[in-house]
């Protein structure tokens, strides 16, 4: 019983990851129909800002301030950091392209997830960082429910995550900003007509989704201890999965593919094989786009006749 | 008009080709232009005519980057050494080949397009089983200071392959022996990383568990994850696999990092086993679990007062925290300058395959090379002598070298 109740423990620490990333892939999709593909490696840049903050804070080994106040300002800079990185990328990379062909937002953004990747091999090397999170965070304590553990760092995934993803709804749901960017994301041009600054909403939406992939990162540094800078790729990738499956363009549909992503990994791992893990989420991806390409929560595409 | 502009083109167009000549021949990054210069500086005194250059292949970026950055920064260290005390001007060219077979082998195409003699590395089993066949064909002595598999020196694919550090039939059983002898285990997990030198370790030591009555559960995960992915893989195995009664695992993988990942995914579910690394795991900042084993093919020389021991301890400190995995690198390295300035001072210049068979004649005592083990190697490449080394990691983190039988 501890092994399944531990095994859904792991894939839910991973699953809130990618279900984070996994937002703002939707949230972009939504309002530009651009795959951003460079995602994943503002994630990635996410786990450097934070590792730099804890470095000024005095290292793992002699942090100056309380622990949770350290990590909330991790978290902090690293979301507004990566905030500012996704407008800046929309603004220069993507903003210009807006009336171009489709491919060639898409290839732009793969350029710039090949430069973004490149640029911190350049700046910080090839050494894989580590937080040594085990130095200032108990790696044993935690809740324990029948010889499984939910240590401290994974009790801050989950509570942050769901805060995080509770805000994003009520933003899109309650707020003239979300409004207005629904109404970007059924119809760009009649929003524009209607008055709505239509670059303005995208950026906001560029720096939410890329806010939130910057907290993952944070998250990721400390959970998983180790990181460099090739962690983005293929967590974007995974994260893409996780958008489709749940339905791109959906943001329910993003929170719920991430966390079925993940426990699908975790299973895959504990009960099949660690070496089929990619293959069986990859495999989903397939499945779903042949099944029902729309996702689970992704609505059918309307034609005027 | 016409002609003139033609003239400039082509002038234009030889320029751009001269340029990209001489860069595809230098380093993949800043450090190397820097080596090379730093090798050069450091010959102040050095015979012009013995010019030549070798190259370096390893894991410079990527998930092992810190094992391959300490493999050049050895390297680059025995060129200074050499060409200072041999009066020689050699050049080193560093080729980044992140530990996979298919970078390697473009590396290898480009270095045996170059002026090179030699080559340092590749780090990685899998690396050589891709570019052996081509360092064999174009007769290019390339020497590894850590790919183990027994199969590079036995199944003639490989003529031209030497390494100064034994081969798995040597490590696996040894640490195979001194787990069974010291720890006692009546279990053990054993997982391997799915690449050539982790599965070559598994096949090594799993039979000498098994004919002294422990039980072996082999596990695998993918060594080239990373992020999320490892870790899930790796959180699972603990899950999983690690039982109550495996009360050793052995971890005989490429990236420390990893195996740090492990034992604190271990301490975080409660699960008790003491882990014992190979070589591949040496490396004080990265894998430091306390009360963890790592077996190398480097002594521990920081406390030695040999002086070729204090003078490289000294040429690396600047850095960084090193451990003992880069200094069979230094020692190849030094296999290859101390061949180039023997055919030197025959009166040849030096050529691939002079170069060679000067390789092959080495034999360098143990009071001069930092392995302290004789250098010489037998017919198809493999070390005479069997150096072997053990630390334990203490409370502190810190490696401290016990004997290893």
């Amino acid at each position: 019983m501890h092994e399944l109740i531990q095994t859904i423990i792991n894939g839910l620490t991973t699953g809130f990851l990618y279900a984070l990333i996994a937002l703002g892939y939707t949230m972009v999709y939504g309002v530009l129909q651009l795959l951003n593909f460079a995602h994943g490696d503002v994630y990635m840049i996410g786990a450097y800002i934070g590792y730099f903050v804890l470095g000024w804070f005095g290292g793992p080994q002699h942090v100056s301030i309380p622990v949770p106040l350290l990590v909330a300002i991790m978290f902090l800079i690293a979301g507004l950091g990566c905030g500012v990185l996704g407008v800046g990328i929309e603004r220069f990379a993507y903003r210009p392209l807006r009336n171009a062909p489709r491919i060639a937002p898409l290839i732009t953004a793969l350029g710039v997830s090949f430069i973004l990747e490149n640029s911190m091999l350049l700046l910080f090397g090839g050494f894989t960082k580590s937080y040594n999170t085990e130095s200032f965070i108990s790696q044993t304590a935690g809740i324990h429910i029948d010889g499984a553990v939910i240590d401290p760092v994974q009790i801050t995934i989950f509570v942050v995550s769901i805060v995080m993803m509770w805000g994003l709804m009520q933003i899109v749901d309650r707020t003239t900003l979300g409004k207005s960017m629904r109404a970007v994301a059924s119809d760009r041009e009649a929003a524009e007509m209607l008055g709505i600054k239509v670059d303005r909403v995208i950026s906001y939406t560029f720096f939410i989704g890329s806010a939130m992939a910057g907290v993952a990162g944070v998250m990721s540094g400390l959970a998983f201890n180790q990181f460099s800078a090739t962690i983005g790729f293929l967590a974007g990738l995974k994260a893409f999965t996780a958008a489709v499956v749940g339905g791109i363009g959906s943001i329910p549909g993003a929170m719920i593919g991430g966390l079925f992503i993940g426990l699908c990994e975790a299973f895959a791992s504990t009960y099949i094989s660690t070496k089929y893990t990619d293959l069986i989420v990859f495999g989903i991806l397939i499945v779903t786009m042949l099944v029902r390409p729309r996702g689970i929560f992704g609505r059918p595409a309307l034609q005027k006749v | 008009m016409k002609v003139r502009l033609t003239m400039i083109a082509a002038a234009l167009t030889a320029l751009v080709a001269v340029g990209c000549g001489s860069s595809s021949n230098k380093t993949s990054s800043s450090a190397g232009t820097s080596s090379a210069a730093a090798a050069s500086s450091s010959s102040g005194a050095s015979s012009k005519s013995c010019k030549a250059t070798i190259a370096i292949e390893g894991p410079f970026t990527g998930p092992v980057a810190q094992v391959g950055l300490e493999q050049l920064h050895f390297a680059q260290l025995a060129v200074a050494d050499d060409n200072k005390a041999n009066g020689t001007n050699v050049n080193l060219v560093q080729d980044d080949t992140q530990l996979t077979p298919s970078l390697a082998t473009q590396k290898t195409q480009s270095i045996l397009s170059s002026g090179a003699v030699a080559t340092v590395g590749p780090a990685g089993s899998q690396e050589v089983e891709a570019v052996g066949p081509l360092f064999g064909r174009a007769g290019m002595a390339f020497i590894s200071g850590s790919a183990t598999l027994p199969a590079l020196t036995t199944d003639g694919k490989n003529p031209t392959f030497l390494r100064v550090v034994p081969n798995d039939n040597i490590q696996g059983p040894q640490d195979a022996n001194y787990v069974i002898n010291h720890l006692h285990p009546k279990a053990v997990l054993i997982v391997d990383d799915d690449e050539a030198y982790s599965q070559g370790l598994v096949k090594t030591m799993t039979p000498v568990f098994q004919k002294a009555g422990v039980k072996v559960d082999h596990e695998t995960i993918n060594g080239t994850d990373t992020g999320a992915t490892l870790a899930n893989a790796i959180n699972s195995l603990v899950t999983s696999k690690l039982q109550p009664d495996e009360t050793v695992t052995m971890l005989p993988w490429q990236a420390a990092a990893n195996a740090q990942q492990f034992g604190l995914a271990a301490q975080q579910q409660h699960k008790k086993t003491i882990l014992f690394g190979t070589d591949g795991t040496n490396s004080p900042s990265q894998f430091k679990i306390p009360g963890s084993y790592v077996s190398n093919f480097g002594p521990d020389i920081s406390s030695s007062s040999r002086p070729l021991d204090k003078q490289i301890v000294a040429g690396v400190a600047k850095y960084g925290p090193y451990g003992s995995f880069g200094i069979p690198t230094y020692a190849a390295t030094d296999v290859e300058m101390k061949a180039i300035a023997a055919v030197c001072k025959s009166g040849q210049t030096p050529s691939r395959s002079n170069v060679l068979a000067q390789i092959k004649k080495t034999n360098i005592p143990p009071a001069q090379n930092p392995l302290a083990v004789t250098i010489a190697f037998k017919s198809n490449g493999d070390l005479v002598g069997q150096p072997g080394y053990l630390f334990k990691i203490g409370s502190d983190g810190k490696y401290t070298e016990i004997p290893p039988k």
